[in-house]
Formats: structure tokens, sequence, C-alpha cells
């Protein structure tokens, strides 16, 4: 059994406590309800806060995993989380601001004027959300795992209790995140201890996102050639396909076309995005960087992985090769600190939105119309458990790196609420059985190669799990429009609507 | 979202909502706009490993024949580095025409 690491533990509770206090202050400061800041901020803090709301455990752990392991593949999922911003800006971006509902199923329901739409996107959000906070599990068991020597499955219900108190403790005190500070935690709790890591291994350590190409220049010359030629770990079509699906899937996943109404107008929200992008892309950089460099130092010190236990490490590697080279462990402990932070803020959110989305747009809607804010309160607190239950079970065998199990959420989002939003905004026809064909296909498309696939291999190969938008987008947005055409149009206030606010200046 | 349907029946000439058929006006030069930016976008995130798919499958071969920028292969870089910058880029240009059409569509209005 492993020795439990301090530091890093102690750390950690320093920075919640430090998080928690700075949210309490940052509540004092703004003047609006529900957590989200009202007051006209610069556009380079709106950015930091789209980058912090999206920094995951899937970006800070699991990109550098998949380059560990596939190299040049891993730039579909750098390309896909970020090439998804230009489409969500260019295509819905001012279009959904001006439309005014906040969330999913508020928008279908508005749009769509249907209940079972809206009870549709409810569980479509539901079920992105858990997919979602499977991969963050993940990544926080395998910390915790490393932090304390313990098993994985010990760790991962040691993860849940810390992020349940953490949500406990948050709500009760009231604390918003402040995002500006949480990202600038992030970003330099993975930068820093990169360069450090690039200056042991020798390599110019100001700029180790363009040094780490010599690293993989120097690796002997089959391995060299395997990590640099594009199709060694994935063809083509793999490669597009999936560059895609993520790009459709942050277009439509909720809790990214959210961040459009948390600023004061729709200019501050556009111009956001730029630096937004540009603080993503500080860590998307980055990210490849720790592959190669692990890769580097597996080769000098004569190491060889068989695949399972590359496989196995690959989604902690940004702090394994921290470890291999020597680095001062407060170091690393700064990179499992920030790992920690990323998953713990990502679950928090998720569950949060999970959890509202079954209390009102399930329970209060369906269910109980006359339930008090009381009751649907504690029917969000019992979701929040039953949610994390879920995660639990799933977690416990997770079937894939943090990057792929995310990639499937984003496929999701990818081939149901992505047409329905782009449909909804872009073609007034589009009517409430166009959307509920759509989104039924859509699912379909999504799980039918995860729950039928072993029988059809062809299937898998045509719809890769984490993939399968290149085709499922498309058709979905052809059935929709199949069906729309062959059903009454939505009503007239709606189609005016449309006009005279969603697409006037 | 207003609930009332009814309606002169001179504004129910014209309610279409349509991204390959815009109103004149504004929707069609917001149009425009978004078309650039989508070509640009598509083309230089798939061009490449399209180009690549279509050029190159032997391994050794391509490494020794594309050019190489920082010490890797060109394309590497390109979408390591450059298509961030690039995607970075579009947004940039996207909002500066977004903010120009807007402007000049409120004053005439």
């Amino acid at each position: 059994m492993e020795m439990v690491k301090y530091t890093p533990f102690f750390l950690l509770c320093i920075i919640l406590i430090v998080s928690l206090v700075v949210g309490m202050l940052t509540r004092r400061q703004d003047s609006g309800g529900y957590g989200i800041q009202v007051r006209s901020i610069g556009h380079a803090s709106i950015g930091a806060a789209i980058a912090s709301n999206w920094m995951s455990a899937a970006s800070f752990l699991g990109i550098a995993g998949v380059f560990f392991l596939n190299g040049y593949f891993a730039f579909a999922y750098i390309l896909g989380w970020t090439g998804g911003y230009v489409l969500l800006l260019v295509l819905m971006g001012s279009q959904l601001r001006r439309f005014g509902k906040y969330t999913a199923p508020d928008f279908v329901e508005a749009r769509y004027e249907s209940p079972v739409a809206r009870v549709f996107s409810a569980v479509i959000t539901i079920v992105i959300s858990v997919i979602y906070c499977v991969a963050q599990y993940k990544g926080l068991g395998l910390i915790f795992a490393w932090m304390f020597g313990i098993d994985y499955t010990q760790a991962l219900v040691f993860g849940i209790l810390i992020t349940l108190v953490y949500l406990l403790i948050a709500g009760a005190l009231r604390a918003a995140r402040n995002q500006q500070v949480h990202y600038l935690i992030l970003i330099l709790s993975f930068v820093i201890p990169l360069m450090l890591i690039a200056k042991k291994l020798g390599y110019n350590w100001l700029v180790p996102q363009f040094s780490y190409g010599s690293a993989l220049k120097d690796l002997p010359a089959q391995i060299s050639n395997d990590y640099l030629f594009p199709w060694t770990f994935g063809s083509p079509y793999e490669w597009i396909a999936l560059c895609f699906t993520l790009m459709v899937g942050t277009a439509g996943l909720p809790h990214v076309l959210s961040r459009f109404y948390t600023v004061p107008n729709n200019r501050d929200a556009r111009w956001g995005v730029v630096w937004g992008l540009f603080f993503i892309g500080l860590l998307y950089w980055s990210a490849p960087a720790f592959g190669a460099f692990a890769q580097n130092w597996l080769v000098r010190s004569g190491t060889v992985l068989d695949p399972e236990a590359a496989r196995a490490i690959a989604d902690i590697i940004v702090i394994k090769v921290a470890e291999w080279v020597g680095l001062n462990e407060i170091f690393v402990s700064i990179l499992a600190i920030g790992g920690v932070m990323a998953a713990i803020s990502t679950i928090t959110g998720l569950l949060v939105s999970g959890a509202g989305a079954i209390s009102y747009d399930i329970y209060y809607r369906l269910v109980n119309p006359n339930a008090n804010e009381r009751h649907l309160l504690l029917v969000a607190k019992v979701s929040t458990l039953l949610l994390a239950g879920l995660v639990l079970v799933i977690a416990v065998n997770p079937p894939g790196l943090i990057a792929q199990i995310t990639a499937v959420a984003f496929a999701l989002a990818g081939n149901t609420l992505f047409p329905v939003f782009l449909l909804g905004i872009w073609w007034d026809r589009t009517n409430k059985y166009g959307a509920i064909a759509g989104m039924t296909v859509g699912t379909i498309v999504t799980f039918a190669p995860l729950l039928v696939g072993h029988l059809f291999p062809m299937l898998r190969a045509i719809l890769p799990p984490t993939s399968s938008a290149l085709i499922g987008a498309p058709l979905v947005i052809l059935t929709m429009i199949f069906v729309s055409r062959f059903t009454p149009p939505p009503a007239e206030h709606v189609r005016r609507f449309l006009v005279d606010k969603v697409h006037s200046p | 979202m207003p609930q009332a349907d009814e309606q002169p029946a001179s504004r129910r000439e014209d309610l279409r909502v349509n991204f390959f058929r815009p109103r004149a006006g504004f929707m069609r030069k917001e149009v425009t706009i978004i078309w650039i930016t989508l070509i640009a976008w598509a083309t230089m995130t798939f061009g490449m490993p399209i180009h690549l798919a279509l050029t190159h499958t032997d391994p050794a071969a391509t490494l020794a024949e594309v050019p190489y920028i920082f010490g890797i292969p060109a394309y590497f870089w390109f979408s390591g580095q450059f298509l961030i910058l690039w995607f970075i880029f579009l947004c940039f240009f996207f909002n500066v025409l977004i903010d120009w059409l807007t402007t000049s569509s409120r004053k005439r209005r």
C-alpha cells in the first residue's frame, strides 16, 4: 500500500477554504441573484469566467492522457472543444440571448410550445450531466487514490463525499464561485509545473508549448513517427468525426450556452468568447506537452509500459510525469490540486443543474404542479444525492478515458440539443413534432452503438460512440425538417417573435 | 414571449426565417457574415486532415516529405497551435463585422 501524501491534502484543504471565503466575498459584491454576476465587468474578465466554467477534468487531465496514448489524434479533442465555440458564437449565441430563455428546457418549451418536448430535453440535460459527471469523478477518484494511497473505488466514494460536503457548505454560506480567481488558480497550477518539467528534461522551459515538439523528435524514430504521423492511432474518418462531434456538442451543451446570459449584454457576451477562447487555448496549447514529456522520460529512463499499464495511468499522466522527472513535491501537489479543483467545480455545477432539471422540469411540471418552493428545494437536494449515487455506480467501472467519456456527453448534446436549437432559431417552420422526432432519432443514434454495437460491429465503425454526430446531427436535422414539413406549422406568435426579436439587431 | 396570435393582415405576409433564404436587410447581411466565417472555419479545420488523408498514407515518407516548423511537421504545428489562434481570429473578425452591422442597422431604424 502506498503512503499518504500529506502535502497535497493540506494544500487542497487550504485552497478549498480560500475558494469558499473568496466566494462569500464575491456574493456580497454581486447585486444579482442565482449566483449570476450582473455587474459590468471587462471582456477579459468575462472570458476568464467562460474559460473557468469550461475547464473540467477532461481538459485538465484528459487531453494530456489522450496525447500520451494517441499522439496527433488528441488534436481532434482540442480542435473540437475550441472550434465549437466558433459555431456557437456565429450560429446561436446572439440569437439565443435575444430569445431570452436561460436553460435548454425553457427554450424548448417556449419555442416549440410542447411540454413533452420540454421534458424530453430536460431528461437529455440530466443524462448529459450524469455522463459528464462520471468522467469528472473518474479524474477525482484517480487523484485521490494517488494522494491517499487507497483503492480507486474507496477514493471515488471519498471524492463524492468531498464534493457533497463542499456543495453543502457553499450552499449554506451562499458562496458564489469567483470565476476569474478560479481560472487563475487552474491555469497557473497547470503551466508553472509544465515549465519546470521542461526545464528538468533540458528543453526550452519558457515556452514548453513549442519545445515539446523537440521532445517528440528526440524519441527513437519508430515511436516518434507514430506520434507525429496523423493516422497511426485512428483513421481520417475517425479524426474528422470526433472533431465535428465535439464541435456541435460544444455548441449544444447546456452549461456552455448558459454563459451567454451571465453577462450584462449581447455584445459583452460575444467579445467575452474571444477572450474565453484565448484563455482556453492557453490550457490546450500546453496539455499535449505533458504527454510528450512523459513519453520522452519513459524512453530516457528505459521504462517500458505495456499498453494496459499506459492506459491505466494516462488520465493522471500530468501528475505522473511531474513525479517521474523529480519535481518538488509542492509543484506535484499543485498539479493534483488543479485537477481536483477543475473536477469539483464542474461536478458541483452539473449536479446542481441536473437536480434543478429534475425538481423543476420533471417534478414540478409533471408530477406536482402545486409544490411550493420549500418542497422543490427538498426534491432538488434528494435529486442531488440520487444523481451522485448513480454517478458513483457508473464511475466504479469507467467505460473509457476521461476525455472519451466526456465525448459521449458531447455526442448526445450534438445529436439532440444542437439541432433543436439550430433549427429552432434558423427555420421558423420547425415545430414540436419535428423537435420530438429529432431528439428521439438523436438519442437512438447516440446510444445504439453503445448498446448494440457489439452485435453489429459495422454500426460501431460508422457511428463510434464518441463521434456519432458527424452522421447523427445531419440525420437529426433532416428528420426534423421532414417531420415538420408534414405536420402543422408553429403558432404565428412564435414565428413573429423569431422575426421581430430574435433576428433583429 | 407574446401570447396573442391576433395580428393585422398586413403583418402576416412574411414571417419567414430561413438560413438558406434569409430576409432582406439585417438578416441577409448577418447570414452573409455567418457564411463567410463558417467557410473559413470549415476549410481550415477539415481541409488539412482531408488533404493529409488524400496525399499521405505512409508515415516514414510523410515525415520525410513535409515541411517542418519549430522542429515539428507543419501539419502538426498547424493543428496543435495555429488552428486555435485561427478560431480566436475568426471570433474577433465575426464580432467586428456584427458590431458594424448592428450599429448601422440601428441607425437606419
